[in-house]
């Protein structure tokens, strides 16, 4: 593991530079103080780069970020210029997979901010031990080091099963968690459903304080494209399967304020806070707007009931063939992504005193323009 | 029933319990990783009896007849020892071994135990490479390969695998002394050996580093190599491995001294090539309807094969598995021979040792020699 301490100082360099504009200072509502070192995984990501700017900008002094030597090299260098006079931004680049990393990583920090994950697409080994293994090791190091006031683990809306709820009924966070993980298909709900019970372990077995954060669809500069909920574009036309279906979206720098408090405040260890912002689009508006906005493309509305039939379909022709088609979809994945479900947020706002700052219709605004940015620079 | 074990529950481990479950008389009784977090992962996904995270545990207790090592290769040799040791049949992942010595130690190994081995070079067990090797063994050919082309690339993006690898400079497959060729090639390769007549070629291997991987500040990985075979002037081979060119073929092409054929591994699709040539301008009509009848048969026999629900990603690596377990069970020739094995570490560590000779910073002056190191 390599540690680059930048020993950069700079005068006038903002730390809040990109958010957008709020009043919120630190807090005597912490439980941290402001010289207390916290340490972010993934910090040279999508979320994690908008959490490390808001610590800062909540006047947090001492940031440790932890990224993979392959991390995005322009995100680390933007992070690293945040530094100032007094105000420490530490870069430590390392593999969570290794213990000793996640130990030198771990030394001292009073708060953990764990967003980094793998996402391992279609294998679950690969999903799994960047996920589980690498927050199993982090875990483990905190335990050593003693000083750890929480552990902000962030999970996924993908661990809710959704199965046998009523069709509209409010998913918040006292919904069942996916029982059955590995027969969603789907190796990320796999390695959250475990990485969230392996926080849960440590937290009854060494009495480790921990938050689970489980964001909505994230979105934003950085993060084009449209989320699977609306549809998918597998089959050479885009499969429209949201319909008039609330899409449980979150602006970046909203989700990022939701993951610091969940961090911050005092009295919350042991919670879950699901994050989605106001004002959601159902997935009928959001494709439209998406098509006005970036690019014009044919799609194909897939009726639910059609699209759970042909979701049960799949899965039993999966069973028969013997996966020779993968379960890619089957009814699980119906219900988790496409079955009609209503999103709260009130456990967020009554308990964090979070609220959105950027309003969706300023997010999408941000969020199409960029896309169009990327298309036109591809 | 055969009790089977696994070492190493990472990504191909899932392919191996995944294909093992669609087999008859068989059953995993035990998986294993250091890791137990990793073991336990894949218990929890396919009807495995135990897992475990010592190999003493699983060789002693779960007492498998036969144990797939599905781990890095430098891991390999040392594993595969203590399995045969322990009187337990083994199917080693490819690459077989990171030095022909080993192989070949690890063959002598199960053979002076009376148990079997075999390498995971499950691409020649695919439903087309079948139908190739029975075409080649009812003597199409007209007789011994006279040239082969073997290409078997590898698609680096910028992103994905290239991302990870290419910023980790502690990842295992660079440790190796081929780094990524060594962890890729194998099938490539073992193509060649099948057909290759003797056991001492010559080979020439060129290999430089693409100009996408040095755009990224890459300097150590060759990522484009090109090799000659020479069987002792009477089989020749090319073999390419390339992560830029497109498309990215797997494909392998055999010339005997009649017919030749192109087998395609990604489409699963096998064309004859005849040898004689139609007279004047029927040379340019009947051939390419040919060529076109042929394809459509292909496009047949796939269908067929996915109607009977035989057709699974991995489908090469169930039917070596079954063989190897047949071979167990009849006390029979595996399904490799280790001849070919051998010739296979053999070849691979005379091209990563040309390849090691040269300076790691290639531009215009790439990586060239021409040796007899496979001697």
């Amino acid at each position: 593991m390599t540690t680059d301490i930048q020993a950069v100082t700079r005068v006038g360099a903002s730390p809040d530079a990109g958010l957008p504009g709020d009043a919120t200072v630190f807090s005597g509502d912490f439980i941290i103080g402001r010289d207390d070192l916290i340490l972010i995984t993934g910090a040279s990501g999508f979320i994690g780069s908008r959490v490390v700017r808001r610590l800062l900008s909540l006047g947090f002094r001492n940031i440790r970020c932890f990224a993979r030597p392959s991390s995005n090299a322009k995100r680390v260098a933007e992070l690293t210029e945040l530094q100032s006079e007094g105000i420490r931004v530490e870069f430590v680049k390392g593999n969570l997979q290794s213990a000793p990393d996640c130990l030198a990583a771990a030394d001292g920090a009073k708060v953990v901010f764990h967003l980094a994950a793998g996402r391992g697409e279609k294998s679950y080994p690969d999903a799994f031990i960047n996920s589980v293994v690498t927050t199993r090791n982090l875990l483990d190091a905190s335990v050593r080091g003693g000083s750890l006031k929480r552990f902000v683990n962030i999970s996924s809306f993908s661990v809710y099963s959704n199965q046998g709820k009523h069709r509209g009924r409010v998913l918040d966070e006292s919904c069942p968690i996916e029982k059955a993980p590995a027969a969603r298909g789907e190796a990320y709900c796999f390695a959250k459903v475990e990485q969230d019970e392996i926080v849960e372990e440590y937290g009854k077995k060494f009495g480790i304080p921990y938050v689970i954060v489980r964001p909505g669809q994230v979105y934003g500069p950085g993060n084009e494209g449209i989320t699977g909920r609306v549809g998918i574009g597998t089959f050479g036309i885009f499969l429209h399967m949201g319909g008039s279906n609330t899409i449980p979206m979150t602006y970046v720098d909203n989700c990022a304020d939701a993951i610091v408090l969940a961090g911050l405040r005092k009295g919350v260890d042991g919670q879950t806070f699901n994050v989605v912002d106001d004002d959601l689009p159902s997935s009928r508006k959001l494709l439209r707007l998406y098509k006005k906005h970036v690019e014009s493309f044919h799609s194909l509305y897939v009726p639910h009931a059609l699209s759970y039939m042909l979701c049960y379909l799949w899965e039993k022709y999966s069973e028969w063939s013997d996966e020779q088609l993968p379960p890619a979809f089957n009814r699980k994945r119906w219900h988790a992504y496409w079955k009609k479900t209503e999103y709260s947020n009130d456990k967020l706002k009554k308990q964090l005193g979070w609220a959105p700052k950027v309003r969706t219709e300023d997010g999408l605004k941000l969020f199409f323009e960029s896309c169009r940015n990327r298309r036109t620079s591809a | 029933m055969l009790k089977v074990g696994i070492i190493g529950c990472g990504k191909i481990a899932d392919s191996h319990a995944a294909q093992i479950r669609r087999i008859q008389g068989c059953e995993i009784v035990g998986v294993c990783d250091r890791e137990p977090l990793m073991a336990q992962q894949l218990y929890k996904r396919f009807p495995i009896k135990q897992w475990f995270s010592s190999v003493s545990d699983l060789l002693e207790q779960s007492k498998p007849d036969v144990v797939h090592i599905t781990t890095p290769p430098q891991s390999h040799f040392e594993l595969a020892s203590r399995c045969l040791e322990q009187g337990s049949h083994v199917y080693l992942e490819k690459p077989f071994t990171v030095w022909e010595d080993e192989a070949r130690t690890l063959i002598a190994m199960a053979e002076k135990r009376g148990l079997k081995i075999t390498a995971g070079h499950d691409d020649q067990f695919s439903h087309v490479a079948r139908r190739m090797r029975s075409l080649v063994r009812s003597g199409y050919l007209g007789g011994p390969a006279v040239h082969m082309e073997s290409y078997y690339c590898y698609e680096i993006s910028k992103s994905g695998y290239a991302g990870a690898l290419l910023g980790d400079k502690q990842h295992w497959v660079r440790r190796l002394p081929g780094k990524l060729l060594q962890n890729i090639i194998s099938h490539g390769i073992a193509r060649i050996a099948e057909f290759l007549p003797g056991d001492d070629p010559t080979v020439m291997a060129h290999g430089f580093t693409s100009p996408m991987l040095r755009s990224m500040g890459e300097s150590e990985i060759v990522d484009e190599l090109r090799v000659i075979i020479n069987d002792e002037g009477r089989t020749t081979a090319y073999f390419t491995f390339s992560s830029q060119m497109r498309p990215g073929l797997h494909q392998f092409r055999v010339y005997g001294p009649q017919n030749g054929l192109i087998l395609d591994q990604d489409q699963e699709t096998l064309i004859k090539l005849r040898g004689a040539r139609y007279k004047s301008y029927a040379e340019k009509f009947v051939p390419p309807m040919n060529a076109a009848k042929q394809n459509l048969g292909n496009v047949a026999t796939n269908l067929k094969t996915f109607l009977e629900n035989d057709f699974q990603m991995k489908a090469g690596m169930k039917s070596l598995i079954e063989s190897f377990y047949e071979s167990i069970r009849q006390n029979s020739p595996p399904p490799i021979p280790y001849r070919e094995i051998a010739l296979t570490a053999k070849i691979m560590e005379s091209i990563f040792k040309q390849l090691e000779k040269q300076s790691p910073l290639l531009d215009s002056d790439h990586r060239m020699a021409s040796t007899n190191t496979a001697r």
